[in-house]
């Protein structure tokens, strides 16, 4: 488990836990960000927001608010 | 004929606008909310007999009660129930977009699914299988494209056979036996306890154990609400208890479990993700060391492009209002009631006016940007800047941009932050950045003083407003602002050519509101400046007689450390309040200067000194002889520092005050602005002084 801010590229990702309060951690889960959905890495340059892909859409997040996303890998399949 | 009320939702960048504007045509409305600062646009038209008329929901992602938009949303398909929804929805994106629709199911909305943008899923290797999908939900799903004609008359039809016949889809929803049991115990006492409430008592039981604060306060409003809420605290509690997680996210992850299941079952993905072109683009344009190149590269040429369309423009409308001007005084003669329209009327609200190619153009070519999707780029290359430097993150660059154009639009855009406190400071620094207003004071004064060094004369102003935004932004992020900088979430939309029709209608829209503006507020402001330079009845317009040349005379010793004490560099500031170019022609019209090229008096008898303004002040010598005798260099770039940083025009205020529905701010900025403009001016002019300048 680690902070979604220190993956790399194209890493697959399943979100483990969101260290986030009320109103955000509702429209990060909105937006499809939530404990057990999978992501991907598309971009993540150091400093800087990243890039993900989530359900086929593409977020930016802030790099302070990545650094509160736990999650661990997983195989693609 | 009879009528049928629709109203369109979908997430945002789904192209919702571009099926409203296809739908509509011109025959729009734009105007607010009931007392929100969300743009509400609504049209008609006609099909078969049947007159439609549209409303164009805020586009978001959910029906909570955490942004004003969502609000707004929900209390309209709770409040004005249309007869139907037309769900847009894009195709390439289709989990993430059905969460919206679940929630509008849960409503008991009487939804449409006009699938959009499926050439783009089509390209992803997504295949949906749209009457599986329909049946599924028990909604209709219709395949458009809202760009070009493909599906429109299919979903038409299928408005007005749903607006006859309503779909029920509330038993549709499954969320796993743990939602479902709480909510089936809340509503049965809902249903007991306060059964007149006008949305479904099932929606309500969910939004209550989602703790939604606007539904728990109408729940208690009844005065009956005490034994639900009692339940729902205790089924909250449970959820806490035996998952470890609220009951809001047992319930986000019940409708992602209900959407999924939909997926698995309507739609084939390839197996392997392919690279779309959207993602080629963006390895070049978010690349870490050419984005920001790339940035100031478009930059640069969205602002040649509007200087080197729009002034020409700007000149003719000058020229325009010059010429009536002439044609007025001459075929008027001289008079209170001439002098009433031509300075007054005519130089006050054409001044102003001579912006709107600019302004247009600008507009124009920044719909296209942000339709193509840049824009949403330059706010993820910007971020680490804007980090660092402010504490606002990228969204808020873009505002500043759009201030070196003309601060209006600039502090409309900042609707797109969703936090307040953001969004008001990002408002309040957005006038540092040196509009095109400000150019002319510039040429003016730098041809009487600077002229080897023109460029970085001009170019060291534009730094200067950057370089104090930056300051007072970060003085009031720890001060006034204090408090976490908004999270900064936001989609990347894929790349899409932007269609003409879209381009033109955006900035119509926003440019009509500067038309408005210029029509009510600088109007009246024009006529109260007129009447202060003509009064008391017999002085000379504009002279030290005149009620405003007293006033000037009263308040230049305010301005006597700053280097510049004369009475008239006094009065240019105060028009310059009107708009800052009226500080040019203001000099124009106190020194008297002509196009006999002279100077003195004699010319200012002639005709009005509006219509002279047009031979280019700063190309008579008998003018830059005047300066030179009013301003020494150092006091002459004091002087315009004072203009570049002084209290913003009256449009821009007026569109602070309109943006956040109070006076306060608009009041704070102007005094603010005042002070910042009057410390910067006399540190340059006292430093300047023990410096030997």
């Amino acid at each position: 488990m680690m902070s979604l801010a220190m993956a790399t590229e194209n890493d697959n990702l399943r979100i483990v836990q969101v260290w986030h309060g009320g109103k955000f951690k509702k429209k990060l889960s909105e937006m499809g960000i939530y404990k057990d959905s999978r992501i991907k890495v598309i971009k993540n340059d150091i400093p800087g927001p990243l890039i993900v892909d989530v359900k086929g859409s593409r977020l930016i997040i802030g790099r302070g608010q990545a650094q509160k996303i736990m999650v661990e890998g997983y195989q693609n399949g | 004929m009879d009528k049928i009320k629709i109203a369109l939702a979908g997430n945002p960048n789904v192209g919702k606008s571009t099926l409203f504007n296809r739908l509509t045509g011109m025959r729009q409305h734009v105007g607010n909310w009931p007392g929100k600062t969300v743009e509400k646009k609504e049209g008609t038209f006609q099909y078969n007999h049947h007159e439609i008329e549209v409303v164009d929901l805020p586009g978001n992602y959910s029906l909570t009660a955490y942004s004003v938009e969502e609000v707004v949303s929900r209390d309209y398909i709770v409040g004005e129930k249309p007869d139907v929804i037309v769900n847009i929805i894009d195709a390439a994106n289709l989990e993430r977009n059905l969460y919206l629709t679940v929630q509008m199911m849960e409503l008991g909305a009487n939804l449409v699914l006009a699938l959009n943008m499926n050439k783009f899923a089509r390209e992803k290797g997504l295949k949906i299988n749209k009457n599986e999908l329909s049946e599924l939900l028990g909604v209709p799903v219709i395949e458009i494209e809202a760009v070009d004609k493909t599906g429109s008359d299919e979903l038409l039809k299928t408005i007005v056979k749903v607006s006859k016949s309503p779909n029920v889809v509330l038993d549709r929803l499954e969320y796993g036996n743990e939602v479902s049991e709480h909510m089936e115990q809340i509503e049965k006492i809902i249903d007991q306890d306060i059964p007149q409430l006008d949305a479904p008592s099932s929606w309500i039981a969910l939004k209550l154990m989602e703790d939604d604060p606007e539904i728990i306060k109408k729940i208690e409003e009844t005065g009956k609400g005490q034994r639900v809420l009692k339940e729902v605290k205790k089924i909250q509690r449970h959820f806490n208890d035996v998952f470890g997680d609220d009951a809001d996210a047992a319930i986000t992850d019940a409708r992602y479990g209900f959407i999924a299941g939909l997926v698995s079952e309507s739609v084939k993905k390839p197996k392997i993700d392919k690279v779309t072109r959207s993602d080629l683009i963006d390895r070049i344009v978010t690349h870490k060391y050419l984005g920001i190149p790339i940035f100031l590269l478009i930059m640069w040429f969205t602002f040649q492009i509007t200087f080197t369309v729009g002034d020409p423009l700007g000149g003719y409308i000058e020229e325009g209002f010059a010429w009536l001007g002439e044609t007025l005084a001459a075929s008027m003669g001289e008079g209170f009631l001439t002098s009433f329209i031509v300075d007054g009327i005519i130089g006050g609200v054409g001044g102003v006016l001579v912006f709107v190619p600019l302004i247009f153009i600008l507009f124009l070519i920044l719909s296209i940007l942000e339709d193509s999707g840049y824009l949403a780029r330059a706010a993820f290359v910007m971020d680490r800047f804007m980090h660092k430097l402010v504490g606002l993150h990228g969204k808020s660059f873009i505002p500043m941009i759009l201030g070196f154009g003309c601060a209006v639009p600039g502090i409309m855009a900042t609707r797109t932050l969703e936090n307040e406190k953001d969004r008001l400071l990002t408002m309040l620094i957005v006038p540092f950045m040196s509009c095109s207003a400000r150019l002319p004071v510039y040429a003016l004064i730098v041809a009487a003083f600077f002229s080897a060094y023109q460029g970085w004369v001009i170019f060291s102003l534009y730094l200067l407003g950057i370089v104090v935004a930056i300051i007072v932004a970060a003085i009031f992020k720890k001060t006034i602002f204090k408090g976490m900088s908004a999270p900064f979430v936001m989609e990347l939309p894929p790349y899409r050519i932007p269609t003409v029709k879209g381009a033109i209608i955006h900035m119509w829209e926003r440019g009509v509101l500067f038309l408005k503006k210029a029509g009510t507020i600088i109007l009246a402001l024009s006529v109260v400046i007129w009447a202060l330079s003509s009064l008391p009845v017999g002085v000379e317009y504009g002279s030290q007689e005149s009620v405003t040349g007293q006033i000037g005379t009263v308040l230049s010793p305010i301005f006597e450390p700053l280097g510049f004490g004369e009475w008239q560099a006094t009065v240019a500031i105060i028009y310059g309040f009107l708009a800052k170019e009226v500080v040019v022609s203001t000099f124009g019209t106190l020194y008297g200067i002509g196009g006999d090229g002279g100077g003195g008096e004699a010319s200012a008898d002639e005709a009005p000194a509006e219509t002279e303004e047009e031979t280019a002040p700063e190309e008579d010598p008998g003018f830059i002889a005047v300066m030179q005798e009013l301003f020494t260099p150092l006091s002459a770039y004091a002087y315009m520092v004072f203009v570049l940083l002084y209290i913003p025009c009256l449009a821009t205020l007026a569109a602070i005050r309109r943006e956040t529905n109070s006076w306060k701010w608009p009041t704070f900025a102007a005094v603010y602005t005042f002070v910042v403009a009057y410390v910067v001016s006399f540190v340059i002019y006292q430093g300047g002084l023990i410096l030997g300048f």
